[in-house]
């Protein structure tokens, strides 16, 4: 029997909040353990050179240190974002024979104090040869460049510093284009850009009795115990993932970094705590940012706007190893073909390895990218066939119950909806073009354009799935074990709210328990946009097992069916006699009695496609993904100074389908925090780097959106699917998927206000106004071939 | 950074000086080093490890604390500098374990996400709103300039400063 919805679907204030403002939140950074070293590390000065000789003889000598070690003291055991049989682990925690990119850890050491540490650092004598480098991935391809790392095998023979590739293709992309009434080719790049999360990368480690003890602002748990485990050459039972609060993450936190196998490894030779904190500075110098991707576009439409075929070709500067480059040019795929039918398709993907730092994922993994590319496209194309931005979307966007090209179904995500509905509250048509027909006075000129984007949650990938367990107390409250990791996006929230609905408690009488690989079952982690799908409903069974168990109990005692009792507000009563009820207290009690001691435990697990085998092919992108493709459209306003090309958004509409909403508030926050981000990506950010060394290693050169950058969000929930008590339910994306169809609906607003189409991001005041100072020239040119 | 040997011992042996800091209401006495930040005092030698060390350059505004009322950035602050001043922290907001309205407003209206800028944001806006209890939307950006946050967007922090000086959140077009 379906019953009003108590807790899910209400703004139910987070569970962590009290913590949080209070101070009382404990970060990695302030969990404190007696007798702990500072632990620091040795980085490359040289972006590509071979190591002559390392000596740490001077920096071990010195009073106060503790431990040095080098890649010697390892067991030469390899990791990698990617472990596969095509990609497997290909990167040492610490360099091993030559340095491939600036800031690449050396050696590490352990000492009493920070200074200590740091004069040891300077002892440490290491010979580099020098050898040539190269930082741009079209030139690291071609033949003869200087060799980073051999190409994959399976690489088109002949192209150097390839470390892999994606190539998929269906229909028949020449038959497309030439069937087409109008084909255009594009190229379009992006910026490297930081996290910027604001907690810094920061590990504690304790070697104790055989068992390491490890506190580290991360994704995911299980994933980092699973990876240092193994590069420690330690079963994963010693050790231990404690948690602890994260201040921010982003997608830069989920990889394993070289400092927190360092700190464990210091940790176990000293016997002593070691702590390594990253400074802000080391962060942009040597750590993980965002994938810089090329995207050559070249799509063939009917008149109408039709898409008939598309060839896309992707270069990944993926850094100085593997990372998650080679996920990226496989994404880029899958974020070209969610949102849009494409009947003819060709893709190819390169992943090329430059002596950059490694790179991560980040936020939106690849979408912000694509999208900005495909959707500036749509609109250059929609501008030569003379139709509205609207018009060619529509034409184009999946509605529900589609099959993609992998097999997978959108089942109730209906792009065209997002489409309509963001079109219809910003008034996009009545606005679109107003300041380039008829200038206003002065030198602000407005501008308003649309993108969309989708988004796949709960993939598969390393834990793959979730288990809760949900422990009844003799007073009827629970306590919840989950290793769902709250980054910030409010998961203790949202289970709680799934576990009190599902056991008929309140929200405040749940206690969770998480993150802890000791005491907490296996958890996907917050990395892969799926947590409240897939820890939720394993939340949500277990639950409803200790649920059934408490009917169970209280149908012996009360001498009924199961079936005739209902559970709720912490009683369990018969449907049609409420006279007859017991308490949950009573019914633990009774458990306890009538079953030698046996109280309630409900054991929930939860995992995408339950059937389908571990991941869809990076290379060849065939197999299953997922089965929840959350769609958006988003629509941007606006202000460019013609002037001095000073552009900021002023508002964005987001309307999205993330399913059921557990908790509309926390959707909220995502939503404003993504618009952020982008605006930040379109207007202010960048990591410039020459030669492998960042120019602007700190928040003063490096500008995020501050207050005065706050645009105003406004969004409304195209809500496909429904929640009921007992039965699983689907829930979207809704973390990462909303950074990409606002950028590209910025740089769209940017052309809307100016004419100047920009083809790479930052949309910075330089470019918008070398793009005005281009249009005047042509407008000149043309004024005098008339003239003449 | 320290490059050469004599510099860096001689930074090691600079002796330790007393300070006396009123920190939350309570007088405590540390021995620093004249090198020692104020947030390392705050977090390593009192043990009060709400405030948060971030950029440790001045440039996020995670560590902000009140120095005798007026918000600093703690990173930038030499402890040795704020001998018989008064220091308040995140951990001094609560009345016991009322939360004061800011706290209440930060989550009421979604300002915490990750929590990291959260203390620093709370001691700027506390500040803010002790001497000027009505703040328009200028000045709100002015006094929260300095704190970056990476989570919300602002938009969050912005209707819980006005919500908690008892203005509702003014409608735009």
């Amino acid at each position: 029997m379906q019953s009003e919805l108590k807790y899910v679907g209400k703004s139910v204030r987070r569970k962590d909040g009290p913590d949080k403002v209070t101070g009382r939140a404990v970060y990695t950074q302030d969990v404190r353990l007696p007798n702990t070293l500072v632990g620091r590390i040795l980085r490359s000065p040289h972006p590509h050179a071979r190591i002559v000789r390392i000596d740490t003889s001077r920096a071990r000598a010195l009073p106060g240190v503790k431990a040095v070690i080098t890649v010697e003291d390892t067991k030469g055991i390899k990791h990698g974002f990617v472990e596969t049989p095509r990609y497997p682990p290909d990167q040492e925690v610490l360099a091993r024979g030559k340095v491939v990119h600036v800031g690449e850890e050396v050696a590490a050491l352990a000492a009493v104090d920070a200074l200590t540490a740091q004069r040891a650092l300077d002892l440490i004598e290491v010979e580099y040869e020098v050898l040539p480098a190269v930082f741009d991935p079209e030139e690291a391809m071609r033949p003869g460049a200087p060799e980073i790392h051999p190409s994959h095998p399976k690489a088109p023979s002949g192209l150097a510093n390839v470390g892999g590739t994606t190539a998929t293709e269906w229909g028949d992309v020449e038959r497309g284009f030439a069937e087409s009434d109008y084909v255009r080719e594009d190229r379009f790049d992006c910026q490297l850009r930081t996290h910027g999360y604001l907690e810094p990368h920061v590990t504690l480690a304790q070697w104790e009795n055989g068992k390491l003890n490890v506190w580290t602002s991360s994704m995911g748990t299980f994933v980092k115990r699973a990876k240092l485990a193994k590069v420690l050459d330690l079963p994963q039972s010693s050790v231990r993932i404690h948690k602890t609060y994260v201040g921010g993450t982003f997608g830069g936190k989920i990889d394993l970094y070289s400092h927190e196998y360092c700190a464990c490894h210091l940790s176990m030779l000293t016997g002593r705590p070691v702590q390594i904190t990253a400074s802000r500075e080391e962060i942009f110098n040597a750590y993980r940012h965002s994938q810089p991707l090329t995207l050559e576009i070249k799509t063939g439409v009917k008149k109408d706007g039709t898409i008939v075929a598309q060839r896309i070709r992707a270069i990944n500067n993926a850094g100085a190893f593997r990372g998650s480059g080679v996920v990226v040019i496989f994404l880029a795929w899958g974020f070209t073909m969610i949102p849009y039918r494409i009947p003819n398709l060709k893709y190819e993907g390169f992943s090329v390895y430059t002596n950059n730092t490694v790179r991560a994922p980040q936020r939106g993994h690849g979408a912000p990218k694509v999208r900005f590319a495909i959707e500036s496209q749509m609109d250059m194309i929609a501008e030569a066939l003379g139709i509205d931005p609207v018009e060619i979307r529509l034409r184009n966007a999946r509605g529900p119950g589609e099959k993609l090209p992998n097999g997978d179904d959108t089942h109730r995500g209906n792009l065209s909806e997002c489409i309509r509905v963001a079109a219809e509250r910003s008034g996009l048509l009545a606005k679109f073009g107003r300041d380039r027909s008829q200038p206003p006075k002065g030198t602000i000129r407005r501008g308003i354009g649309i993108g969309v984007s989708a988004y796949m949650g709960g993939t598969l990938i390393y834990p793959n799935g979730s288990g809760v367990i949900v422990k009844m107390n003799d007073d009827g409250t629970a306590i919840v074990l989950t290793g769902a990791i709250d980054i910030g996006q409010g998961s203790e929230t949202v289970i709680a709210q799934i576990v009190a609905e599902e056991l008929g408690v309140t929200p405040d009488d749940v206690k969770i328990i998480s993150s802890d690989t000791d005491t907490t079952p296996q958890d996907i982690g917050a990395w892969i946009s799926g947590m409240t799908y897939v820890t939720g409903n394993a939340a949500r069974q277990a639950a409803g097992n200790a649920r059934e168990k408490l009917l169970q109990v209280a149908a012996e005692k009360l001498g009924v069916r199961a079936d005739e009792l209902v559970a709720a507000d912490k009683v369990v009563s018969h449907r049609l006699n409420p006279e007859l009820r017991m308490t949950y207290r009573e019914v633990v009690a009774s458990s306890i009695a009538k079953r030698r001691g046996d109280t309630i435990i409900g054991e929930g697990f939860w995992r995408t496609m339950r059937d389908e085998p571990a991941h869809p092919s990076l290379a060849t992108t065939r197999g299953r993904w997922t089965e929840n493709y959350a769609f958006s459209a988003q629509v941007a306003e606006v202000e460019v100074d013609i002037e001095t090309g000073e552009a900021r958004l002023v508002k964005a509409y987001t309307v999205h389908d993330c399913g059921f909403p557990i908790n509309p508030a926390l959707v909220k926050g995502q939503i404003d925090g993504q618009v952020s981000m982008a605006l930040g990506h379109a207007f202010m950010e960048e990591v410039l780097v020459k030669d492998g060394y960042t120019l602007n290693p700190n928040w003063l050169e490096y500008r995020m959106p501050t207050i005065h950058e706050m645009a105003e969000s406004e969004d409304a929930d195209v809500i496909t699917e429904q929640y009921r008590v007992g039965q699983p339910y689907r829930t979207k994306e809704v973390g990462e998927g909303l950074i990409s169809g606002v950028l590209a609906a910025m740089g769209n607003a940017v052309y809307d206000a100016t004419g100047v189409r920009l083809r790479s991001t930052p949309f910075s005041a330089e470019r918008i106004l070398e793009g005005l100072r281009d249009l005047e020239f042509q407008k000149r040119k043309k004024h005098k071939e008339v003239r003449a | 950074m320290l490059r050469s040997d004599p510099q860096a011992r001689a930074a090691l042996k600079a002796p330790a000086q007393v300070v006396s800091l009123r920190v939350n209401g309570e007088w405590r006495e540390i021995a620093v080093k004249p090198r020692v930040t104020l947030v390392e005092a705050i977090r390593d030698l009192v043990g009060l490890t709400g405030t948060k060390a971030s950029c440790e350059s001045g440039t996020c505004g995670a560590c902000t604390v009140l120095l005798d009322g007026r918000p600093v950035v703690s990173c930038l602050t030499l402890a040795v500098a704020c001998d018989g001043m008064e220091v308040r922290t995140v951990e001094g907001l609560t009345d016991g374990e009322k939360l004061s309205a800011l706290q209440e407003a930060f989550l009421e209206y979604g300002a915490v996400q990750c929590g990291f800028c959260t203390p620093g944001m709370l001691m700027s806006a506390t500040a803010l709103l002790e001497r000027d209890p009505k703040p328009d939307r200028e000045t709100i950006n002015k006094a929260l300039e300095g704190n970056l946050c990476r989570c919300t967007g602002y938009n969050g922090i912005v209707d819980a400063v006005l919500a908690a000086s008892g203005q509702t959140r003014p409608r735009k077009e």
